[in-house]
């Protein structure tokens, strides 16, 4: 039995700190340490505006244009890899975000209203697609 | 007409609880909070503390006024926030019954874990009731698992803290023989 002060630790407690303190680092390990838990990535999914989302593998080089609201937007993909090259919002974020290397990595441009995301072959459609 | 209500010494005595309980949850909601879904959960204490003393059934009346009455001060009732805390509120209950089930045999009964315990095994519940609610009803997107590690690690702190101030409260209690 361990003592602080006036509270009395049962052996039972121990147990369920201890218990406690693997269940948080096991939760890190899938979490966060794991490196593609989603497969490799295959897919570039684009999200633009109201249209049903377009899908690009990623083994073939190209670049796609997307004619948004406030202008162009171009997307890369190459060797496996997509990011944004060039938007003509004010912010710049997508660009800023460089590269998508793995599974589930995602960035968007709102003001034009598009979200590209890299999906593997096993990853199925998440739901963001589904929500308007 | 009049109407007559024959109250017990028990439901006075849930209704002071569950006072206390929707007192403290109120001016928690007060304060602002670093994480969205990150709370002291000083209420629970009030909560645990029933449990411990007068078993789940006194708990889950607490519980049930608490979520239920604080939202309707707040203005919250059957919004999201509503949702979150019910059924954070009603898994941390469960996982404390069940935690209690090998307890109640009577040549078990003096090894059950003290406030500590049952508290850090509420707070994970209730965390984790909430996370799944929140990811099922609000945001169904895979990335928010990656805070889940982070929201298990402050329900773990902040269970240690409620567990020990129950554990305190209860102490107390026992000195003053109420």
């Amino acid at each position: 039995m361990l003592t602080i002060g006036k509270v009395i630790f049962k052996p039972a407690d121990i147990l369920i700190l201890f218990a406690a303190s693997i269940l948080t680092l096991w939760l890190y390990s899938i979490f966060w340490f794991s490196a593609n838990q989603q497969g490799e990535a295959e897919i570039l999914r684009v999200q633009f505006a109201d249209n049903p989302p377009l899908e690009y593998t990623l083994s073939e080089d190209r670049t796609i244009v997307l004619a948004g609201k406030i202008g162009d937007s171009l997307i890369e993909i190459k060797q496996g890899k997509a990011r944004f090259i060039h938007s003509a919002c004010r912010n710049q974020f997508c660009v800023f975000h460089g590269w998508l290397t793995v599974a589930g990595d995602s960035t968007a441009c709102l003001p034009n209203r598009i979200s590209i995301s890299l999906k593997s072959a096993l990853s199925d459609y998440d739901a963001i697609a589904g929500s308007q | 007409m009049k109407l007559h209500f024959t109250t017990t010494h028990q439901d006075h005595r849930i209704a002071l609880l569950a006072a206390l309980a929707i007192t403290i949850h109120i001016i928690e909601s007060a304060f602002p909070s670093p994480l969205p879904g990150v709370k002291p959960g000083l209420a629970n204490v009030v909560t645990l503390f029933t449990f411990i003393r007068y078993g789940w059934h006194s708990a889950l009346q607490v519980s049930l006024l608490r979520v239920i009455i604080s939202s309707l001060v707040l203005g919250t009732f059957l919004s999201p926030t509503f949702l979150l805390s019910l059924s954070g509120a009603l898994l941390s209950l469960v996982s404390l019954i069940v935690i209690q089930l090998p307890f109640n045999q009577s040549s078990f009964h003096r090894h059950q874990p003290s406030a500590l315990g049952y508290a850090v095994i509420a707070s994970i519940s209730h965390m984790s009731g909430q996370f799944l609610v929140a990811w099922y009803f609000f945001i169904p997107h895979p990335g928010l698992f990656q805070l889940l590690p982070i929201f298990i690690t402050f329900a773990v702190i902040l269970g240690i803290v409620s567990g020990i101030i129950t554990q305190l409260l209860i102490n107390q209690i026992q000195q003053r023989k109420l």
